[in-house]
């Protein structure tokens, strides 16, 4: 395993008198995608400010070894092309003028951005502005690569576009990446490492299929969308997602549909059991409130009673 | 009317002719306007670009302190620098009064809070995402500040121009620290009111046209250098 670029012990942040973030431990190495998850306040983007040095933690210890690079929320682009702003940001760096147009044009490129390079910043779309944000990170070339919520108010299309061509462009054996993510599905889509940070602690860190299909605590399970929860008599609790719900006749479980919300591809489907309540997506035969139907969960997790 | 017509005539004919007089208060006006402009611009520029970027403790105090000084009335600055630079004032031994150095002192202090203002308005108007961003970077100080006087050029153009403008049309300090001394510290503002309650009025009205075509010459070049790049920022399909 390669050493670490980022190692953070120990590490407490505070905001005035709260303390934000709690005794955080935490290494980041060469190759490695790490995305960072939580919910709105969690604390996320402090994290990423004491490992980039932009604040100081009230305790522990941030070591770096190497440049890190912070590309933060607001793409902010100086009115200039696109060409010039990607160079601008390695001269801030330091990147040798005779270096910057071969690593913009690479970066663009990776970004497939290339076509704006004459454009001007303020004629930019949304997406496109947040292609040249990234494309300027990419081009100074850092050790560790800090990303701010990088898709931050785009349209799904977009989104959805920025999110593939970000995550191979993301893809360097000599670079580590800690994105911080407002969608749990971009995650999946480009991380090798995900880690939850609920109300300033990092309770799950793992790889994002493991942790998907064995979350470590109930809280954290909620967290990545197990909605479902049934209450086994001896109080254990049994969680699972809509996409492991199935509806299906030779079901183990009877339910009745207590709510349906018609979707672009099928219907969203709340039922109601004798343990519980789950929720799935159903594709087939018309149901409506009040059905009763038989359900077979093809997978769940178990946790002790709370 | 015949007068005022009488009067833009003999004007042009003194313009025309060169008088002595008349380019000497050309050659002061241009020289108190250039080195009160540029020394206004050398001290305001960074303090509007500290006031419009930095974060720190009595920020709010130095902006209104600035913006208050947008309304400081040239005459109690000329009374002001008058009383200090008396020889029995503090500043008494600079010499500053009746000469035109006491003129390029007075004009400094006008000038100067108009670019410190105006500076720090444009420079607040820029992206902060911008700022932060290249500060995350690693951007030195002087690189920030080039990229937000860059970013702000209107802005500060404008603050400029204003200086400029307020240097050339200046009365009341100049004609205190100054004495409106011809072939001395008499600029055409000043010289245009002596001329004036002397009832030289064809001497006023070519002063007044020769002020007014100063102020539109350099009010052209800078505004010429306020939009330059503009004509880039329309969008380019490569």
């Amino acid at each position: 395993m390669t050493e670490p670029v980022a190692t953070l012990a120990g590490v407490s942040i505070k905001r005035g008198r709260r303390t934000v973030v709690h005794d955080l431990d935490l290494d980041l190495r060469a190759g490695e995608v790490v995305a960072l998850l939580g919910p709105n306040g969690a604390g996320k983007s402090t994290i990423l400010e004491a490992v980039g040095g932009i604040i100081e933690p009230s305790a522990g210890t941030v070591t770096r070894h190497g440049r890190v690079a912070t590309v933060l929320q607001s793409p902010g682009l100086a009115s200039r092309s696109v060409r010039a702003n990607v160079d601008l940001a390695q001269s801030w760096w330091g990147v040798p003028r005779g270096e910057r147009r071969a690593r913009t044009d690479a970066a663009l490129a990776q970004l497939g951005a290339e076509h704006l390079a004459r454009r001007q910043a303020a004629a930019l779309s949304g997406g496109e502005r947040r292609r040249v944000h990234l494309a300027r990170g990419l081009a100074v070339r850092p050790d560790l690569l800090l990303l701010d919520e990088p898709f931050a108010g785009l349209d799904p299309e977009t989104h959805a576009a920025l999110v593939q061509d970000t995550s191979t462009a993301l893809r360097d054996a000599a670079r580590a990446v800690l994105v911080v993510l407002h969608q749990r599905a971009d995650a999946w889509a480009l991380a090798d490492r995900v880690l939850v940070l609920l109300d300033g602690r990092i309770l799950a860190d793992g790889a994002p299929d493991d942790l998907l299909r064995e979350p470590p605590s109930a809280e954290v399970a909620r967290f990545l969308g197990y909605d479902g929860e049934l209450v086994e008599p001896d109080g254990t609790r049994v969680l699972t997602r809509a996409a492991w719900v199935h509806l299906d006749e030779a079901g183990d479980l009877e339910a009745t549909v207590t709510r349906e919300l018609r979707m672009e591809d099928g219907v969203r489907v709340d039922l109601a059991t004798a343990r519980g309540t789950l929720r799935t997506f159903h594709r087939g035969t018309r149901i409506g409130t009040g059905d009763r139907v038989r359900v077979r969960l093809e997978h769940a997790v178990r946790f002790p009673s709370d | 009317m015949n007068f005022v017509w009488q009067g833009i005539q003999d004007a042009w004919q003194l313009l025309v002719d060169g008088d002595p007089y008349l380019m000497n208060l050309l050659e002061v006006t241009l020289k108190v306007c250039i080195v009160s402009t540029l020394t206004a611009a050398v001290i305001g520029l960074p303090i509007g670009l500290l006031l419009g970027l930095a974060r720190f403790r009595g920020r709010g105090l130095a902006l209104t302190v600035a913006n208050a000084g947008l309304g400081l009335p040239p005459v109690i600055v000329g009374v002001m620098l008058f009383v200090v630079a008396l020889p029995q004032g503090p500043l008494g031994e600079l010499h500053l009064v009746f000469t035109l150095k006491g003129v390029y002192v007075a004009q400094t202090i006008l000038a100067l809070p108009v670019i410190v203002a105006l500076t720090a308005a444009a420079v607040r108007d820029i992206s902060e995402g911008l700022i932060s961003q290249a500060r995350a970077y690693g951007a030195r100080r002087h690189r920030i500040a080039l990229l937000a006087l860059r970013e702000a050029r209107v802005g500060v153009i404008a603050a400029l121009i204003a200086a400029v403008g307020a240097g050339l049309s200046e009365v009341g300090a100049v004609a205190i620290i100054g004495g409106n001394l011809p072939f001395a510290t008499q600029t055409l503002a000043s010289a245009a009111l002596e001329e004036v309650n002397a009832g030289r009025y064809s001497w006023a009205i070519a002063i007044g046209i020769l002020l007014l075509g100063l102020i539109l010459l350099i009010s052209a070049v800078l505004t010429v250098l306020q939009y330059a790049g503009a004509r880039n920022r329309v969008p380019r399909h490569a």
